[in-house]
């Protein structure tokens, strides 16, 4: 019994004695990867890189709706006009709005009106995206945890809190703040005024969706305009890395490589050919590719390439061009855009200067691509382009702002509100049975959503028009 | 038990008996054992009918003083059949006794390494012992387990050199898509790592960790089933547990024994494929055609270069597998050792898939003093191989051509040899990922008795590998007119370190407090700790062509992810046994987790359970020789993974650019109230023999409810977050173990020993979480909507698989589920239509299972085979979608075939209405564009979630070992000699590759798809075995 008690104490005691132990022993479970806390500073860095991604996944997901690309394979699904699995694109929509909704918040607690009023232009910007894909889209239910599923709001309701995104955020860029953007800032290293142009800019995107609505009034896009960019210098955009190649120049390089992809559509190579305008368009050589024979020959949307080999036969997407350079920007907002979001707000109420926006537009696009000055000059020159004010029509401003928005996913806004009006643009062969000789109206609810919030999604088909495009 | 009851029973008759004095004889001679000839020390030699009796000693000798001639000698020893021997004239009797077959039913195994006797136990528990083990030649361990224990299901991921198997005890207990339902595995008492660490691309087949042990130094495995059988060992066998006992040295000569096997590995089984049509679309031939069999006909185009290449025979190789293994063992009555090696190297069917394990294990145990022993062990292994892309292999066989030999896949140059498409074997080849995992597995045991009733006993062991792993795409070479596997070529370095350590003190306590009270009380603390390391260093774009190394690079990124995990527990474990029939065992164990929030990281759990034998207390008919009845109830808790609470951000690894660091929130989060997870299970059983063990019947019922499941709930991304980590269910399962043995035949030297399992399951998912309607575990791509998922739904079974099906007008309202008895819509065009409302489409979990053992002997020969069989579970044919897609299907044939679709039209009435299944103008003049199975047939699931039973001859062995009298003639004490067959499907209704591969690897759950994962093999081995 003696050596029981001993041993009862003996245990009692190691007992104890590891209890007390196993506190701090087991103190371990602090995340040693991710930390709880990260800087708006670095929440701004990532925000603006993947805004400008966010941009390229749209413009890669619509280039064969626009026809700018066509896949070299026939009846290949998004060339076609199938629905289409974008969980991955909604995802880093909703991914960029999360973290700016956390900017927002973090920047009201340190005053820093600077970061929360760049945050807000972002969030508009990205949830414009959202709501121009998808129609009505989750909001006012996101980012605070208190549901899992959370509802989605009418798309015009979101319009009008998008717009209100932009003027606070602007009004908060032009105030006082206590922590200034630098670096960090990878579209434009801190320049407010910048910021401001961008906010204005934007304004004027998406106050021009409203068109067909009763809402729309030209004059507000005006005024967003004068005070929007100036010039080619102010465009939002994300130069590339030596780290990170532009996402095109990988496309290109992929299909360099036989990794097919980035195959121009022949709607486009005829569009600046000469075949379907009358003149031929000096910026095509700076674009794309040609063959091997030195021609630009396009592939027929939905139809592929035919009997031509996989590489040599077709124009592409090639290393190297302004669109496609290792350290090319991915352009989010040019001037460029701005001068035809001018010239088609004013067509009606100020011929003159809608086509001196026209041609101001067309000129910025040819800076960019680096038009020498006498092929510049012959285009503008050419009668075709330079029409006069007065013969200035809408078609002619959506198909010069079709081509200065090479691969950027705003002319899919563009192509639904011009029901896709473009010269000699003809539904892609094999076309999706679906859609009964119709082009797609909106991207499909993502897979990810239906499974995850299905009782919420709406119900739509590919032809149900979202609100601005109705 | 037969053994210790017939010697209890003869002992008691002896008592009894009247001891008639006759004169005495003096008998002598030696015990042998049958398997080698050796003397067997130890063996109990009673005269019959009496208590008198003397022990062998150390090298099998005896004398008995026998009252005379009439006397019967009988020797029993443990693990051996008993043998009566009449003694007659006799002065010199030289017995051989052989191994009792059913000895491991008698003893098994338990927690710690406890051997128990298996009457006393209160609960299921089966184990299969070394030959049984080595016998399928399996260099993974759960493989041998496979058809073989009843509530355990083992799946081959599939084919490829050391590729994972995965092994299920009483169906999936978690929600949780990513959890690992597998149980816990114990080496010699201390548990082992057995996870696997899928590639982070494109999945290559790894391995999981127990395949590290070499299966040839394992004695004995024991599963432990229910929730009682593992209480001990805490919420890391929530699963249940396998136990594994190695080979230890025994007393006696030293023994030296080689085993050397050769296998050959073929497909075992391929889908029906056409090979009529060649490269091209829309019936036109085209020699450099994305599409590879939508092209000409053969017959028709007449030309030798265009002809079928017959490439899905072509493309795979004969695998082939080497393994040879040498042991030395021996020892003293104070000490005993064990030591080996192996090595087995490994060829896939895949052409450069290989796989290679070489191990080397020290065991010894000492007896210091009667209190005191103390023993080790230390086990090596290097593993791993070339682990080819297996997925992307079969994809690009998807996309080759059928009129293009995939096998003239290289220039003279080196460079990929093409029409266009990438070559798979090149790619095989050259897109190399190879892993090599250095591990330590060793563990020290102590046992110090002060007193006969206390034993102090003292267990650390450790498990610390590393694992190299280097994946290498190679870039362009830059000659001309090259096809590159990549633009920029890629290589990724990865690291992974880990360290398992564990403790564990108990204090044993036994008391006989009468001849009728027996208890045994163990105390004990128990420590778990693990540390993981994985760093990943990756570079794209190689400077120098061939030149593979990080450093060449222009663009380097680099990751990492650490955890620690730590556990202690406290438990106490007391067992009663009344009279030896009646035997109640009581636990109860306390866990503290470190990766619960600390309000909720301790948590305890009981169990108790009763054994009765009632063929004790009741008269039964003589032929019952031995009726149990067992009941248990238990509860285990479970924590979660390390570091998951709360939110947090991450910096996504593209950074640092241009010197700036980016964050983004962690779109994971974890419920910072999370609780443990709980599972309550209980069991009913009986154990029965009959005809004096000539047959046996051991029959559980069994259910166990898992609540407060701990899932990472996938949600709405526009929550700011894709999955949220929280308490969010309940899953019942629940079903029927039904193990049936006996020997039918034992006359002379020929035997014939059967035994045969079932398994019944049923799953319920009980509960979610309020606001979360479905839980997703998995989903695989299929063309044009065809994709499908499976998704738990509160009331229905864990495993549905859910996607498109045809239109059935006559379902009623709101089915959730497809019944494909009724008729299909047929649309105005003439096909079927198709619906993309999400239907259950078939269920991935097989609800019964079972297998059936065959095994005969006479004299040297052995016979043996294993049936094995799943049923009642579907499984998505990822395969049959994609050669729909290419046509490349059986079925693709009579594409030049006009017919009528059965069916219903839009009002009801029968269609009627021709249309053609080609591409392109059909002879009607109807263009029909990409044609019906492009258009139609693969955009609907339900054409690809098909039946996914089979029966298989898992196993068959025949064996010669060499008689005694043979081997007097040679240098070895055993010989054996057998060739065996593995995985033989005999049975399914599946066209596809062997359905029991599946994509997701073992440690996965989505089991109900096959995607395009490394097909299952058949396999022939041939071995031998030599013992000194």
């Amino acid at each position: 019994m003696k050596y029981r008690n001993k041993l009862t104490a003996i245990l009692g005691a190691s007992v104890m004695l590891m209890t007390s132990a196993c506190d701090s022993f087991l103190d371990v479970n602090e995340n040693p990867n991710n930390p709880e806390d990260a800087p708006i500073t670095g929440l701004l860095t990532n925000s603006t890189y993947e805004t400008s991604l966010n941009v390229y996944r749209g413009g890669s997901a619509i280039s064969n709706y626009v026809q700018y690309l066509a896949s070299p394979n026939p009846s290949s699904s998004s060339d076609i006009m199938d629905p289409t699995d974008f969980s991955s694109t909604w995802f880093s929509l909703y991914n960029v709005m999360t973290d700016l909704d956390v900017i927002i918040k973090k920047s009201e607690e340190q005053d820093a009106s600077h970061y929360k009023g760049a945050a807000q232009i972002l969030m508009a910007l990205n949830l414009g995206m959202t709501v121009d894909f998808f129609g009505d889209v989750p909001f006012s239910e996101s980012f605070n945890f208190e549901t899992v599923t959370p509802a989605y709001d009418s798309d015009e309701v979101l319009y009008s809190q998008i717009l209100t995104m932009l003027d606070e955020g602007i009004a908060n860029l032009q105030g006082s703040t206590a922590i200034s953007m630098g670096a960090d800032d990878f579209i434009y290293g801190g320049d407010v005024a910048s910021w401001i142009k961008f906010g204005n800019s934007l304004k004027a995107r998406f106050l021009l969706h409203t068109k067909g609505s009763s809402a729309y009034n030209a004059s507000e896009i005006l005024s967003a305009i004068d005070a929007g960019f100036t010039s080619n210098d102010d465009d939002a955009q994300v130069v590339f890395f030596e780290q990170r190649f532009n996402p095109w120049a990988q496309v290109a390089i992929n299909n360099e490589n036989l990794l097919l992809g980035g195959w121009i559509s022949e709607q486009f190579v005829q569009a600046l050919d000469g075949t379907t305008y009358p003149t031929v368009d000096p910026r095509l050589p700076l674009m794309i590719g040609t063959t091997d024979d030195g021609e630009f020959i396009g592939t027929v949307n939905g139809a592929g390439r035919g009997d031509a080999p996989e590489q040599g036969a077709r124009s592409t997407l090639v290393p190297g061009q302004y669109y496609t350079s290792t350290l090319s920007p991915l352009l989010i907002a040019t001037f460029a855009e701005l001068k035809f979001i001018e010239a088609e707000a004013a067509l009606d109420a100020d011929k003159d200067r809608a086509y001196a926006a026209y041609l101001a537009g067309i000129e910025a696009h040819m800076d960019m691509l680096g038009v020498s000055d006498e092929d510049k000059a012959a285009y503008l020159a050419d009668a075709s382009v330079s029409v006069g004010a007065d013969a200035l029509t809408l078609d002619l401003i959506m198909k010069e702002k079709w081509v200065a928005m090479f691969l950027h996913p705003e002319t899919w806004n563009d192509a639904r509100r011009f029901d896709y009006a473009y010269k000699d643009m003809d539904l892609p062969a094999n076309l999706n049975p679906d859609l009964n000789n119709q082009y797609i109206r909106r991207l499909a609810y993502p897979a990810s959503e239906v499974s995850r919030n299905g009782n919420n999604v709406p119900s739509v088909t590919l032809l149900d028009r979202i609100w601005w495009d109705q | 038990m037969k053994n210790s009851y017939k010697t209890m029973l003869l002992f008691l008759i002896g008592l009894m008996a009247y001891i008639p004095l006759y004169a005495q004889q003096n008998v002598s001679g030696k015990v042998t054992a049958q398997e080698d000839g050796s003397g067997l020390p130890g063996v109990s030699i009673i005269i019959k009918g009496t208590s008198t009796g003397t022990v062998s000693d150390i090298d099998g000798n005896y004398s008995i003083s026998v009252p005379g001639p009439n006397a019967v000698l009988v020797y029993s020893f443990i693990g051996y059949s008993t043998k009566e021997v009449s003694v007659g004239s006799s002065t010199q009797l030289n017995v051989v006794l052989s191994v009792e077959e059913s000895e491991l039913d008698e003893f098994i195994v338990t927690a710690f390494g406890i051997s128990q006797e298996k009457k006393a136990l209160g609960y299921a528990a089966q184990s299969i012992d070394a030959n049984e083990i080595t016998k399928t030649r399996q260099p993974n361990v759960v493989n041998a387990l496979q058809g073989q224990v009843a509530g355990v299901q083992v799946t081959n991921s599939g084919g490829a050199p050391g590729q994972s198997a995965r092994i299920i005890i009483r169906g999936i207990n978690s929600l949780d898509p990513s959890a690992d339902n597998q149980p816990l595995f114990v080496v010699d008492g201390v548990p082992v790592d057995n996870s696997t660490v899928e590639a982070s691309g494109t999945p290559r087949g790894m391995s999981n960790r127990i395949a590290d042990i070499n299966p040839n130094d394992i004695e004995s495995m024991s599963v432990l089933k229910g929730a009682a059988a593992t209480a001990l060992y805490g919420v890391r066998a929530a699963n249940g547990a396998v136990i594994i006992t190695t080979k230890k040295g025994k007393a006696g000569q030293v023994r030296v024994n080689f085993n050397s096997s050769v296998g050959l590995d073929n497909l075992v089984k391929m889908p029906e494929l056409q090979d009529k049509y060649g490269q091209g679309f829309s019936g036109v031939r085209d020699d450099s055609s994305f599409w590879p069999s939508w092209g000409a006909s053969f017959a028709e185009e007449n030309d030798p270069n265009y002809v079928y290449q017959d490439n899905w025979n072509r493309a795979f190789d004969t695998g082939l597998q080497v393994d040879n293994s040498l042991s030395v063992s021996g020892g003293n009555e104070s000490a005993t050792f064990y030591a080996s090696l192996g090595r087995l190297d490994q060829k896939g069917i895949i052409p450069f898939s290989t796989w290679d394990r070489t191990s080397a294990k020290f065991s010894g145990t000492v007896k210091v003093s009667e209190k005191f022993n103390f023993s080790g062990s230390m086990n090596y292994t290097n593993s791993g191989g070339n682990r080819v892309p297996h997925d992307r292999f079969l994809e690009r066989m998807m996309y080759w051509s059928e009129s293009t030999d995939v096998r003239d896949y290289i220039n003279p140059d080196g460079t990929m040899k093409t029409y266009g498409n990438t070559n798979p074997i090149y790619d095989a080849r050259f897109a190399t990922y190879k892993d090599d995992v250095n591990r330590v597995i060793g563990n020290m045991n102590f046992n110090y008795s002060p007193t006969d009733w206390m034993t102090l006993s003292y267990r650390v062991g450790i498990d610390n590998y590393t694992d190299s792993r280097e994946e290498i795409t190679p870039g362009p070479t830059g000659i001309d007119g090259e096809v590159a596997l990549s633009s920029t070529g890629f290589i990724e370095e990865t690291r992974i370190v880990s360290r398992d350590l564990t403790s564990n003190f108990y204090v044993t306590l036994k008391k006989q407090w009468n001849s009728d009270w027996n208890t045994t009380l163990r105390l004990g603390n128990d420590v778990f700790e693990r540390k993981y390391d994985r760093v990943s260093l990756s570079g794209s774009n190689f400077v120098i062509p061939g030149f593979y190394n990080v450093n060449n690079t222009t663009q380097v990124f680099a990751s990492q992810g650490k955890s620690i995990r730590r556990l202690v527990g406290f438990y106490g474990d007391l067992m009663v046994d009344y009279k030896n029939f009646l035997f109640l065992n009581v636990t109860g164990r306390n866990d503290i987790s470190s990766t619960l929030p600390k309000s909720n990281n301790s948590f305890f759990y009981p169990s108790v359970n009763l054994g009765y034998v009632f063929s004790e207390n009741f008269d039964l008919p003589s032929w019952i020789t031995f009726g149990k009845l067992r009941a248990s109830w238990a509860q285990v808790g479970k924590d979660t993974n390390p570091h998951i609470l709360g939110a947090t951000f991450v910096s996504p690894s593209v950074f640092p650019l241009n010197g700036q660091v980016g964050f983004s929130r962690n779109s994971t989060f974890g419920d910072p109230e999370l609780k443990p997870e709980l599972t309550t299970s209980i069991e009913f059983g009986t154990q029965l023999a009959f005809f004096n063990n000539k047959a046996n019947l051991d029959v559980t019922y069994y259910k166990s409810n898992a609540v407060d499941q701990i899932i990472p709930v996938p949600i709405s991304d526009a929550t700011g977050f894709s999955s949220y980590i929280t308490n969010a269910g309940e899953i019942e399962n629940r079903g029927w173990e039904i193990v049936l043995g006996g020997t039918p035949i034992e006359s002379g030297d020929f035997r014939w020993d059967v035994t045969a399992n079932l398994t019944t399951n049923k799953n319920e998912i009980k509960a979610i979480r309020e606001g979360i309607d479905q839980i997703v575990v998995g989903s695989q791509f299929g063309y044009v909507g065809s994709t499908v998922t499976m998704i738990l739904k509160e009331g229905e079974a864990y495993g549905n698989i859910y996607g498109s099906s045809y239109v059935r007008p006559d379902a009623p309202e709101g089915a959730t589920e497809l019944d494909r008895d009724l008729p299909m819509l047929i649309g105005a065009n003439g096909f079927p239509v198709r619906t993309g409302d999400q239907l259950i489409l078939g269920n991935a979990v097989p609800k019964f299972f079972g297998g059936l053992r065959n095994e005969f002997s006479y004299k040297g020969f052995e016979f043996s085979f294993l049936v094995d069989f799943r049923a009642g579970l579907q499984q998505y044919n990822q395969f049959g979608n994609f050669l729909a897609a290419f046509g490349k299907q059986k079925d693709s044939e009579r594409r030049n075939d006009t017919v009528v679709f059965p069916g219903v039209l839009a009002d009801g009435s029968e269609n009627t209405k021709e249309v053609w299944l080609g591409q392109g103008v059909g002879p009607d003049g109807v263009d029909y564009g990409a044609g019906y199975w492009r258009n139609a047939y693969r955009a609907i699931s339900e054409n690809f979630v098909n039946d996914a039973s089979y029966i298989k001859l898992r196993n068959v062995t025949l064996a010669y070992n060499l008689q005694p009298n043979v081997l007097e003639r040679t240098p070895f004490r055993t010989a054996r000699l057998s060739v065996a067959a593995n995985n033989i499907i005999l049975y399914t209704p599946w066209d596809g590759f062997d359905p029991e591969s599946f994509s997701a690897g073992a440690g996965g759950n989505a089991v109900g798809f096959t995607g395009l994962g490394f097909p299952g093999v058949q396999s022939v081995f041939f071995t031998l075995n030599l013992g000194l």
